[in-house]
């Protein structure tokens, strides 16, 4: 491999990180203040992306009124899955909860496909098809837009859970519900509330990565995956180290992709797998039991 | 009250059996072939409901033993001539090889993680199937798949085929029911109620489950092999993600304990898939929406929760007629 | 040497910085009624899953009837006779009274899936003997005629005795009973003093964790105190009663 080739993959790897990271927190905060890993985290990607395409396609409105203007609509989504779906089943069994937001990935993915395309549909670049080269990387302004947004929102994101009244709120909720709610926090808000951000990170993330690669109906459930990888790798908690498996799985999936091409997702998932089960491993022997 | 029956269900399924003995006599090639799926799919199925409503485990990628026992038929029958009754077996041990294997990481999971775990097993076993092309045939697939025959006696219509799919998925269904009532069914259910409180009276849990896996992965195997000699055709799309998750909708109408209820949830399925399938995506949008409100509201399947609701309007009307006489 | 039935020799479990159990010692005498006690919090309950093996101890040994046990699996353990109950009972659900105490014989059991299956001649007869082994340990705790309730059913007394039954069907040597009196009234009690006093006629060694000390001072031959993980004090009854060590540790609490 030339040293060209190198820069691209770690570029390229760089930018889908940037990605997984954004649906990767997404993740972090559901599972962190309900306990529930959202499976359909990554119809969220895809609805950004594609409610863009739905308001580009059917207005002229400039490029940051249809961001602004998805991710709103995703969020408002977000909270209507939590608002309809998991909260009259707050008290079921970890297997039910995962079958409901199955059903909502579904229902969503049904939806988007049913009234807005089931194909392959094109966003275009924010600011032009523009590109440069970078140590014999090839950087598009797009993705110099998608590691920068990234960038904005995780940094917000963290700053918004370690500096704000509602983030301690947030935080308080995932140590220990009971006593945050006898401090005066409606747990059941934040439970919405962290569905609210999760979808917005989401929507964030699939509107500026659409450009880049076509956005269709199908892409939530693999997005939705590597974002779980690094949320592993980070054990839902740790953002720094969710952000950094987020980059590292990007750059991976290139490199191998780069010699087993077809074999990427297999690698993301052989990733996921061997991550998981080593933490469990762990932490088996962390408690000695469960 | 998991694997119980009220005494109306056991009238229902006499009709039923009746009813299924019956039907190829009317001469209705389309729904007699559909039914031949429909077998297949109550099988698939099945094996899902003793995982996931017995263990209390979660399986997202069942399609892929489905795909295991359905790619080796096909290979050693088609490629080399075997005979499909040898086949059968073999793709059957090796399945139960490849779940065993592979339980003994994933059941180190629990919940989230293990669906998760289940999840990217399908889909790598998937991608394995499409990629591993010389043997598989890749993406369009393995033509020239031999029927099955006994001596001269072909099953070669929907009619002969209908069955014996029915014939091994009753047998199915019967073993199922034996082992749920059972010192292992026990088990099993211990398992689901506390893994603690199993643990205590001496369940070997994580093996429990395992064995529950590799069953449901040895049943899925058959219905793979029983698929292919029927279309004479395999290739990779049908095991994929989506028919996972259709597995589950299945199971979880017919309630997640009830094997019977997996025969209903099978044809529930096929049925939407058949009225609303031409209709863009309205079955996906039907299905999600299932999933979501049974969970909610009938946690143990549409038909234990029909049986719920009769028995709570029985005992309502009981309490009410004692409250009348006691006056 | 008396003949110890459990020993522990510097047993100590940790959670990442949280020390339950540390550094404890102590030795149970076989077929003798032992209380476990001491304030909330001592490492009582996290003794008794080191013993079951749920727990892995940070350090230490497990001796079970002279043999070393640390390496030996839970549910082997049960298989050479070791048994308990939980504080929150933790009866299976969507099962019979009799059928929760049918699972304590699975230990004694081996009809696998094969035989169950196919119905073989060993599964029946297996199926026969652990429908009678356990109905007779339901008589044994007196509930005999609630054979065919649903077990979660049962008012909280009796699912405590439904939870011993099945304990008892495993045909343990060692029963571990955690907080058996806990939420029963007097006359309970009483009947639960009774039936620990049958156990151990029938050669059974019972270690219970008790917070109610006039119960303790009925059935306990000997009493170990634990505090903060550690063992405070051992004797009997009597004799822990008058302890200086043991009443400060207890200031505060209405129990002596």
């Amino acid at each position: 491999m030339s040293s060209d080739q190198l820069a691209q993959y770690l570029f390229t790897g760089l930018t889908q990180g940037s990605l997984y990271a954004l649906i990767a927190l997404g993740f972090a905060i559901t599972y962190t203040v309900t306990g529930i890993i959202n499976f359909a985290q990554g119809e969220f990607v895809m609805l950004g992306g594609m409610f863009s395409y739905y308001i580009l396609d059917n207005t002229s409105l400039p490029i940051a009124a249809v961001f602004l203007i998805s991710v709103i609509a995703v969020s408002l989504v977000g909270v209507l899955l939590e608002l309809l779906a998991i909260r009259p089943a707050r008290n079921s069994p970890v297997v039910s909860l995962i079958i409901i937001t199955i059903g909502a990935s579904i229902l969503i993915r049904g939806m988007v496909g049913e009234y807005i395309s089931k194909d392959a549909v094109p966003i275009p670049s924010f600011t032009g098809d523009g590109k440069f080269s970078v140590l014999g990387a090839v950087v598009t302004y797009q993705s110099l837009w998608v590691i920068g947004i990234a960038l904005v929102s995780v940094v917000g994101f963290y700053l918004l859970l370690s500096r704000t009244m509602i983030g301690k709120a947030l935080r308080a909720c995932s140590i220990n519900k009971r006593t945050a709610s006898l401090m005066g926090i409606n747990a059941s808000n934040m439970s919405t509330l962290s569905f609210l951000i999760s979808a917005a990170l989401g929507a964030i993330g699939g509107i500026v990565i659409a450009p880049l690669a076509f956005t269709q109906v199908t892409i939530g459930v693999s997005l939705g995956l590597r974002g779980f990888v690094a949320a592993a790798i980070g054990g839902f908690t740790n953002i720094p180290l969710i952000v950094a498996g987020a980059l590292g799985l990007g750059i991976l999936e290139q490199l191998g992709g780069a010699t087993l091409s077809a074999y990427k997702d297999a690698i993301a998932l052989g990733a996921l797998l061997v991550v998981l089960i080593i933490r469990a491993g762990w932490l088996q022997t962390a408690t000695g039991s469960e | 009250m998991a694997g119980k029956l009220f005494k109306w269900q056991y009238l229902i399924i006499a009709l039923i059996a009746a009813g299924l003995i019956l039907l190829p006599f009317s001469g209705d090639i389309y729904y007699t072939s559909i039914m031949v799926i429909i077998a297949i799919y109550s099988m698939l199925t099945i094996g899902l409901c003793l995982l996931m409503g017995y263990t209390g485990q979660i399986s997202l990628g069942h399609a892929a033993f489905y795909g295991t026992g359905a790619f080796i038929s096909a290979i050693t029958t088609a490629k080399y001539g075997w005979s499909p009754w040898l086949a059968m077996p073999v793709a059957a041990i090796s399945t139960a090889a490849i779940a065993y294997f592979i339980g003994l990481p994933i059941f180190r999971l629990r919940g989230n993680y293990l669906a998760m775990g289940t999840l990217g097993m399908g889909i790598i076993i998937w991608v394995l199937f499409n990629e591993l092309d010389q043997f598989t045939g890749g993406p369009s697939g393995l033509p020239g798949v031999p029927g099955l025959s006994i001596g001269g006696f072909a099953f070669d219509t929907d009619f002969r085929y209908y069955y014996l799919v029915w014939g091994v998925c009753a047998v199915m269904l019967i073993i199922s029911y034996n082992i749920i009532h059972s010192r292992s069914g026990r088990a099993l259910r211990a398992i689901h109620g506390s893994e603690a409180a199993s643990e205590a009276v001496g369940i070997n849990v994580s093996q429990f489950k395992i064995q529950v896996f590799v069953l449901s992965a040895v049943f899925a195997s058959i219905a793979g092999s029983l698929y292919v000699h029927y279309l004479a055709y395999v290739s990779p799309s049908p095991f994929d993600f989506m028919f996972s998750i259709k597995l589950v909708v299945m199971a979880v109408i017919g309630g997640l304990a009830n094997i019977w209820g997996a025969v209903f949830g099978a044809g529930a399925v096929v049925m939407i898939d058949q009225h609303l399938g031409t209709f863009g995506e309205l079955d996906t949008i039907l299905f999600g929406l299932i999933l979501i409100l049974v969970m909610i509201f009938m946690s143990h399947g549409l038909i234990p929760g029909i049986g719920d609701l009769y028995e709570k309007w029985r005992t309502r009307r009981a309490k009410a007629q004692d409250a009348l006489s006691s006056k | 040497m008396k003949d110890y039935i459990l020993s522990l020799r510097n047993l100590r479990k940790a959670f990442g910085g949280v020390v339950a159990v540390a550094d404890v010692s102590l030795d149970i005498e076989a077929n003798k009624i032992v209380a476990v006690i001491g304030p909330n919090g001592a490492g009582k309950t996290t003794l008794f899953n080191l013993i079951t093996g749920y727990y892995v101890p940070t350090r230490g040994e497990i001796w079970f009837q002279n043999k070393l046990i640390n390496s030996v699996s839970a549910p082997k353990r049960v298989e050479m006779g070791i048994a308990r109950t939980f504080q929150h009972i933790l009866l299976f659900s969507h099962m019979t009274v009799l059928e929760n105490v049918m699972t304590g014989r699975h230990s004694r059991s081996h009809a696998g899936f094969i035989e169950a299956a196919l119905r073989l001649p060993r599964f029946h007869r297996e199926e026969e003997s652990i429908t009678l082994e356990a109905t007779r340990y339901l008589n044994l705790v007196g509930l005999g005629q609630y054979a065919r309730q649903e077990a979660l059913s049962m008012p909280y007394g009796q699912q405590k005795l439904i939870a011993i039954a099945r304990a008892l069907a495993s045909e343990p040597k060692l029963l571990l009973l955690d907080e058996p009196g806990a939420g029963l009234n007097t006359m309970e009690k009483k009947d639960l003093s009774d039936l620990l006093h049958r156990i151990k006629e029938l050669g059974i060694t019972v270690v219970l964790v008790e917070h109610d000390m006039d119960m303790v001072m009925k059935v306990a031959e000997w009493v170990i105190v634990l505090d903060v993980g550690r063992k405070l004090a051992e004797g009997t009854a009597a004799q822990i009663q008058r302890d200086e060590k043991v009443i400060a540790a207890y200031l505060g609490e209405d129990d002596l």
